[in-house]
Formats: C-alpha cells, structure tokens, sequence
C-alpha cells in the first residue's frame, strides 16, 4: 500500500497495537502545529517506526535542493511501536533523522532513550515533523495531546540541565519531560546535541538543527499508554528480555570505561594506546545508578566527584564512555575528566567532534606549528584543564578564532592550521566517531568507516553468529587480524541494531550474543502490534532502514567511494603500541568497504542498492536511485 | 484467621493462608521508580504524577525529585497492616484482609466515604474525583493468589524489593539490617505490617512516619464527615442501607470507626 497519502486523513485500516496513532507536525515558520495520522497499517508494518520510519518520511518531504541549515531542512523524530509499554527493557527510543549539518549531503541520526520518548507518547505522539525556522527562540510544549509554542527567551542561552530545570518548573508539572538544546546548538556548533532527562543525548548535529530553527526544546507531559495486543504476551516476551540483560554495575563506572574492553584508549590524538591511570579517583566518587524508563541494563549513572581539584562536582552521564575518552585524548585524566565531560554534555557538543579538533590543534602546539600568538594567550597543552574548560565555553558559543573553528569541526581545525596538520586527523567524511580507539577491531572499524559521517554508526559485527540466527548463519569463529567473514558480519549487526531501533527499542539492551536476545526483541513487536514478526522480517526491516539511509546520501551526491576516501589519516594508521601494535585495517581498505557493500545488496563504488535489492524489501518507488548495471 | 480478628473485620483466604510480605531494602534502592511505573503499568494506570498519590500512584519513592537525585529512597505504600484500620473503619466492608496478607479495596463495594482515607496511619488511600471509589495498592492480589510476586517487585532492576513468606523475609530483613548496621521498619508499627523495610539510617532521615506499635491504631475521621455521612445523602442511599444493614448483622465492627482511642 503505497498509493494514496502517507497520512491519511482518515484511517481505512487497523491501527496496530503499540502506536498512538498521531504524529505532530510543527512548523516553525508560520507557528502552525497539525496532527497527522499515522500511514496506514501495510506502511507502519514496513518501516515499523524509529529511524526507518522517520527516514521514510524525510525521504517523502525533504527538497533535494535543502540546506542543513535552511528552514527547508525537517528534522522528523519516530519512536516506536514498544516504546513506552513498560514491559520490555529498551523501549524508551526516540530518533531523530535530517539532512546532516556535518557533511550537508547524508542523512543526520541522532537518538535518545531516557524518559522522554514514553512521555511523548503518554502526550499522545509516535512521532514529530519540526520543519521551517522561528524568528525567535521558541519552545515546544505537549501537554495531553494539547500542543503550543511558547516564548524560550528566557532559556535561551543556558546549557542543558539548567534548562530542563526551568521548563519543568514553567510548565508547572514535576513529571514533564524536556528535551533541548544547549548553547551549541543555538551557536550551530556543527555537531550539537539534543539533551534530554539530564544524563541523555542525541549526538550528531540534530541540535544545530534546532539550533538553525531558533527551537530551544520540546516539553512533554501526557498520561496515555499505547494500546496492547497482547499484554500476556508482551509481559512474557518481555521478562525473557530482560533474562538475557548483561545488567551494569556501579563498579565499571570506576574505570577507564570501554577503552578497557577494547584494550585500546586514545592518547594525544591517538598516539597510543596505553590505559595508565587515567581512572585514577574514580574509585572515590559517589556513583548512583538513573536508568532509563522500565530497562534494567541500567546504563546511566550520576557521580558526584569525592576527590580532585574538582571534588563536589557532579556529572550525569549514560552508557558508552565517549566522554571519558574525550578528554583521555587532550591528556587529561582522573576525575577532571569527568568535570569536563559534565561541561560539554550541559553545553550539548558531541564530545567527539570537540576532541578531534582540539587534538589536532593541541598536537600543532607541541610540534609548534603554533603558538601563543595564535591562541589569543591560551596554551594549547596536553592536560591543560583551564584551556580545555575555556575552550568549550569558546566552542559552544563560537566565540573567537578557535572557538569558530571547533565548532566547525576538525576538518577546519587542520586546514586551517595547514602544514602536516591534515595527517592527524581523525574523522569520517566531516563527521568524528564515537570517540573511541576502535583502530583494533575490523568490525568496529568498518562501522565507523560506513557510518553517514560521523554518525554513530551501527553494527560492529561479532566474530559468531547470534546464537538466535544459528539456524541461518553457520560461519565463525572469525580471525581478528584476518578480515575474511568480517563484513558480513558488519551487515548482519547492522541489520539487527537497525531492527531493534524501528521497534522503539535501545539497540544497549539488546543482547546479540545471548540466546533469546534477538527473538525476545521480535516477540516483543509482535505481541505489542499483533504482527507475526519472526526474525528473517526483523533483519529485513533491519536490511530496508539500511538501505533507505544510502538512497536519502545518493540523492544528494553521496557516492560509497567517500567512505574510505574521506577518512582521516591517523584514523587508518597502525596503533602505536599496547596489545595490538602494528595493526591497521588500512591494508585491507578499500576491499572491506567493497565486500561490505556488495554483501548488503549495493554498488561496492556508489553505493546504490541494486534492483533485486530494492524489490527484495519492496522498495520498488526508490527505484530510480537503483544501481542499473 | 477470623479467630485471630475476631470478626472485626472482612477477611479472606487466596491461596494457602500463610502470611507473605514485601521486604524493601532502601540500602540497595537507586530511586529510579520501576516499581512505581510497573504498578502504573500492571493496572493499566493511565501515566499520571509519580510524585504523588493518586487512584493511578499507588507507590510513591520519595524524596520528590528526578530519578537518582537523592541519597536515600523511602518507598511509600500500603503496607498491608496485619490489623488494618482501613478496613475496620470501612461501613460497607469493601476492605478485606487476605491470611496471606493482602489488604484489598473492592471498588465494587466502595461507597467513598473516605473513612479508611482518614484511616490509614500512613496516609496512602487515594480517592478517584471521578468514579469516587477508594483505591490503593492491593499487593498484586491476583498474582499473589497464583504464587507470582507482586509486579513492583519483579520490575526492581537492584533487588531492593523481594517477597516471600512473612518469616523467610522479616529473617532476611533483619540479617540484611545487621550486615548494615541499620534497622528495620514495618514490623511492629501499627501492630505489624506486610511490608518489611531495611534502612540506613534512622527512620526519620527517610522521611517515615512513627507509628505506635498499637493494632488498629487512633484514626481521624473529622467528626463533621461523620455527621455529614449520617444526616446528608452523601455516598447514596443503597450505599447507607447497606451500612446500616451491617451494622446490624456485625455490630462488632462498629467499635473502631467510632471509638477509635479503644486498642
């Protein structure tokens, strides 16, 4: 059912069970806010919702001529069908889709999990499509399907816990939910974040988007549920979700975070890869556990820092450990770190695009490229906590030289710099990578490689098959310094990571390796919407949100070629020592990225998807992006 | 069991009449409110406020702040008193005391009267503005009745919240209070309770009430709703017949809705 309007004004087909029904659409420029109805059940049942929904409706309604800054630019904000039923970990998603302010040709996704996205739906929305700009700053506010713009000059300006705060308190409702921005989006730092319940972020350029629309932050409040198919079901399937939980523990706050798991941390830009000390006091600081709505992977925690030049400082962080390593890679360590981390999450900059960017610059100094006199005084120094902390403050408000360039991004950082500069780069098309040291890894490696420019990408592969998927895929245990069965590997992830997010569910508490922690996800779906969903239609809805993201980049000159073309060299240089000295994937590149394309179904040099592709997850309407020959 | 209440109030039998209570360890608790959505979420409660209680709260963590922002978590609810003056103050008897220590509300029965809002020694009966029925938590009774654990107890991510036999828990309850060096709360409070709670700290840094370790401890139901109850139409004709009815045929249980100071 692809004729007729993709939001029917009235309904002639079930609503299936875990949607609201209603999207909102707020445009900016004229102040008007309408209710779409969702598309009919043949279309929700394809795209299902979350990325591969809202992709699809950007694909429909994006000029191909948009700017990402233009009021043409829509970013379109899906939950899903398990979002917010508080029967399964995980659902508490909400992503974002845009054209990307980062490469101004792919697709921009950012995420969020928390609370927020089951309040939307409590207000009695699946989603939100916020298109033009506003001549001055606005906040949207949900309240029981009630929706308004209201003045945000008061908040305009301050960073992200400060604003949630007072929204909250301007609403007058202690259990309304606050998404926004902080000043790096109002400034269109380039990689500016969406934050939301003080510990989460959507990262990569949605709040530059908000930002260029003088849209502060949404508000939601609301006390509805989404209807269920099947509870019973749903509760079972969703207690054998959470058996397979690895739940996380105070004690891993304590460490050096997920540089330990992957042996590697990122030193001086990337010039070791040594764990040292740099966890030193943590292990005195007072940690509390804030999980997310009904999920009890519990990732994200609060700490008050009991120790250091920073004692009494508190932080509110989620899983993953970017910002640790953020920092780790200026040469700063201990619980200073963790200050500074606080500082660029208020001020809502994607940690990684920061670090890149100042490590160049820091690395320029130490080689003396440049010097005082370039730096208005500051001295750009390994470990330098007062001119890190100023140069957030700088960046976020694109204050001066370094502060303009930072928020341009590490690209702008180097040429700017010049000289031998531009070979320490670490980036991917523009965009940076979740900062981490992935350099030892295949799988991680080509996921950031393949990712939509600093997108954080999905997937990451594993050596093994899914327990859950032994019944089609017989391959493994793979080599980790032979690149043979990796790419597969990648394409398989991406597809179950990409299924986990269109249901509405958090691909951090989806459980690849863990028997059951792909089939409970899929009976989750189907007991939530009535849908018969086994996992072959999960990857390929997984396969079908993949692939919508190449056709939104070849519609706008996004050729696969760019993938490894467009890689900062320090990126795909051998480690430097530690565990996996020597190792690079660089010697197998660009063959990986080839094999990875053509195993998903597209052209290994554009990208495009072939026709048996697109008829395959019957996407035959995008056919004239297809790889013809 | 009856003997034990000696027909003061409504009791009842769900399963195989040992006592089971909620053991709360508010040295484990994060304050992050799955037990309060998974209450919300089990009833099929529309979402309203966390923070405070209502027909659809039936759980409140306090303090009232954002999830994690606190260093001590006190956990509000019913605590299924072993002698409960909600139900001994109720005229129409919809309030009944399980053996296996369920204290539940039959909303059918309800006439809203309030008597067991004013009742309750920790103030946790709500009344519906709407269908102006009493209502508070009801231990999960179905589930309790098919040996499951109430649901707020399956949905704690720390195993703050267990349940079990009342002897197995308040065990663990005081070696978990030991281990600590805490105290435990719920035990002797208003003659006993189904709710056991494992604590820090003294029981005012969480906020809780003192309670005397009376059973059916002094109420405060205003004299004026009293009055009000017998000389106006409020809760309805049938509603006051049927009150009447029981009083006749249970006059026993006219002893502490009327003479609450008598122990």
């Amino acid at each position: 059912m692809l004729n007729g309007e993709l939001f029917p004004a009235r309904r002639t087909t079930r609503l299936p069970g875990g949607y609201m029904g209603r999207i909102l659409r707020v445009d900016l420029t004229t102040g008007k806010l309408t209710d779409e109805n969702l598309p009919e059940e043949p279309v929700l049942r394809k795209f299902v919702g979350g990325q591969s929904l809202a992709l699809y409706i950007l694909l429909k309604e994006l000029p191909r001529d948009a700017a990402p800054y233009g009021p043409e630019n829509k970013v379109v904000m899906m939950t899903g069908p398990i979002t917010g039923t508080g029967f399964t970990p995980g659902g508490t998603k909400v992503t974002a889709v845009y054209l990307s302010p980062l490469t101004e040709y792919t697709l921009g996704r950012g995420a969020s999990s928390g609370f927020w996205p089951v309040y939307l739906k409590a207000a009695g929305y699946d989603g939100l499509i916020v298109q033009g700009a506003s001549q001055r700053p606005v906040y949207l506010f949900i309240n029981e399907g009630n929706a308004e713009l209201r003045d945000a000059s008061r908040v305009w300006g301050k960073g992200a816990r400060e604003t949630e705060d007072l929204l909250r308190a301007e609403v007058g409702i202690a259990d309304a939910r606050v998404m926004t921005i902080g000043p790096a989006g109002e400034n269109l730092v380039r990689a500016a974040m969406l934050c939301n319940d003080y510990n989460h972020n959507a990262a990569h350029s949605a709040g530059a988007v908000f930002g260029s629309k003088k849209l502060k932050a949404i508000v939601v409040y609301g006390t509805k549920r989404p209807p269920l198919h099947d509870k019973a079901k749903l509760i079972e399937a969703g207690l054998r979700w959470r058996k397979t939980l690895v739940v996380r523990n105070v004690d891993e706050k304590k460490t050096a975070g997920h540089a330990e798991d992957l042996h590697a941390l990122p030193n001086l830009n990337y010039r070791s890869s040594l764990i040292e000390d740099h966890a030193r006091g943590f292990d005195q600081n007072r940690i509390t556990l804030r999980p997310c709505f009904q999920c009890q992977r519990l990732c994200p925690w609060d700490v008050e820092v009991m120790e250091g030049p920073k004692k009494g400082a508190v932080g509110h962080f989620n899983a993953g450990s970017e910002w640790l390593d953020t920092f780790f890679n200026l040469g700063v360590k201990g619980n200073e770190v963790l200050y500074l981390a606080e500082k660029i999450n208020d001020l809502g900059i994607e940690c990684s695009h920061f670090s890149c960017g100042a490590a160049v610059a820091f690395e320029a100094w130490e080689k003396g490229l440049i010097g005082p006199s370039d730096t208005d005084g500051l001295a750009f120094e390994w470990g330098n906590v007062a001119t890190i902390d100023r140069l957030l403050d700088m960046t976020a408000r694109r204050e001066g030289k370094w502060g303009e360039l930072l928020a341009e991004g590490p690209t702008q950082v180097a040429s700017v710099i010049g000289g031998d500069a531009p070979k320490w780069l670490v980036h991917t098309k523009k965009g940076t990578p979740a900062l981490h040291d992935w350099r030892p890894h295949f799988g991680q490696m080509l996921r950031e490689i393949v990712a939509s420019g600093g997108m954080k990408p999905q997937g990451g592969g594993s050596a093994k098959p899914p327990p859950d998927l032994a019944y089609r895929e017989k391959w493994g245990p793979l080599d980790r310094d032979d690149p043979t069965g990796w790419p597969w590997s990648q394409v398989l992830s991406e597809q179950y990571r990409q299924f986990c997010g269109v249901t509405g569910g958090c691909w951090f508490a989806q459980m690849h390796m863990k028997p059951d922690g792909l089939k409970s996800v899929a009976d989750s779906l189907s007991a939530t919407t009535g849908w018969n969903f086994d996992l072959d239609e999960g990857m390929i809805a997984g396969h079908r949100s993949m692939i919508l993201q190449t056709i939104f980049g070849t519609q706008r000159g996004w050729v696969a070629d760019h993938d490894w073309q467009q890689v900062g060299q320090r990126f795909l240089e051998p480690i430097p020592d530690g565990k996996f000295k020597g190792f690079t994937i660089g010697k197998w590149m660009p063959q990986m990225v080839f094999d990875y394309y053509r195993l998903s179904g597209r052209h290994e040099r554009t990208g495009r998807p072939f026709m048996d592709t697109l008829q395959k997850l019957g996407l035959e309407e995008f056919s004239e992006w297809a790889q013809l020959d | 069991m009856s003997e034990k209440y000696g027909n003061l109030i409504p009791t009842g039998r769900l399963l195989d009449g040992k006592p089971r209570t909620i053991l709360f360890d508010a040295t484990k608790c994060i304050g992050c409110r799955q037990c309060v959505h998974a209450c919300k979420d089990w009833h099929d409660h529309p979402r309203t406020s966390v923070y405070e209680f209502s027909s659809s709260n039936w759980i409140q963590m306090d303090p009232p702040v954002l999830e994690g922002l606190s260093p001590l978590w006190a956990r509000n609810s019913c605590m299924h008193c072993e002698y409960p003056m909600c139900a001994a103050v109720c005229p129409v008897e919809a309030i009944t005391k399980y053996d296996e220590g369920p204290v539940v509300i039959d909303p059918v029965k309800c006439i809203g009267c309030e008597y067991c809002v004013y009742a309750c020694p920790w103030g946790v009966i709500s009344k519906d503005e709407v269908t102006q029925k009493a209502s508070k938590c009801t231990m999960c009774a179905p589930r309790v009745s098919e040996e499951k654990s109430p649901f707020c107890v399956v949905a704690c991510p720390v195993g703050a919240l267990d349940f079990g036999l009342e002897e197995d828990m308040t065990a663990k309850a005081h070696a978990r209070a030991s281990e600590v060096g805490g105290e435990t709360y719920g035990e002797n409070e208003a003659g006993g309770t189904q709710v056991v709670m494992v604590l820090k700290e003294g029981k005012a840094a969480y906020g809780l009430k003192f309670i005397l370790p009376t059973k059916y401890p002094a109420h405060k139901i205003p004299l004026g709703l009293m009055l009000k109850d017998l000389f106006t139409p409020r809760c309805g004709i049938p509603g006051k017949l049927r009150a009447l009815y029981l009083a006749v045929v249970h006059p026993k249980r006219l002893l502490y809705r009327y003479w609450p100071r008598r122990a």
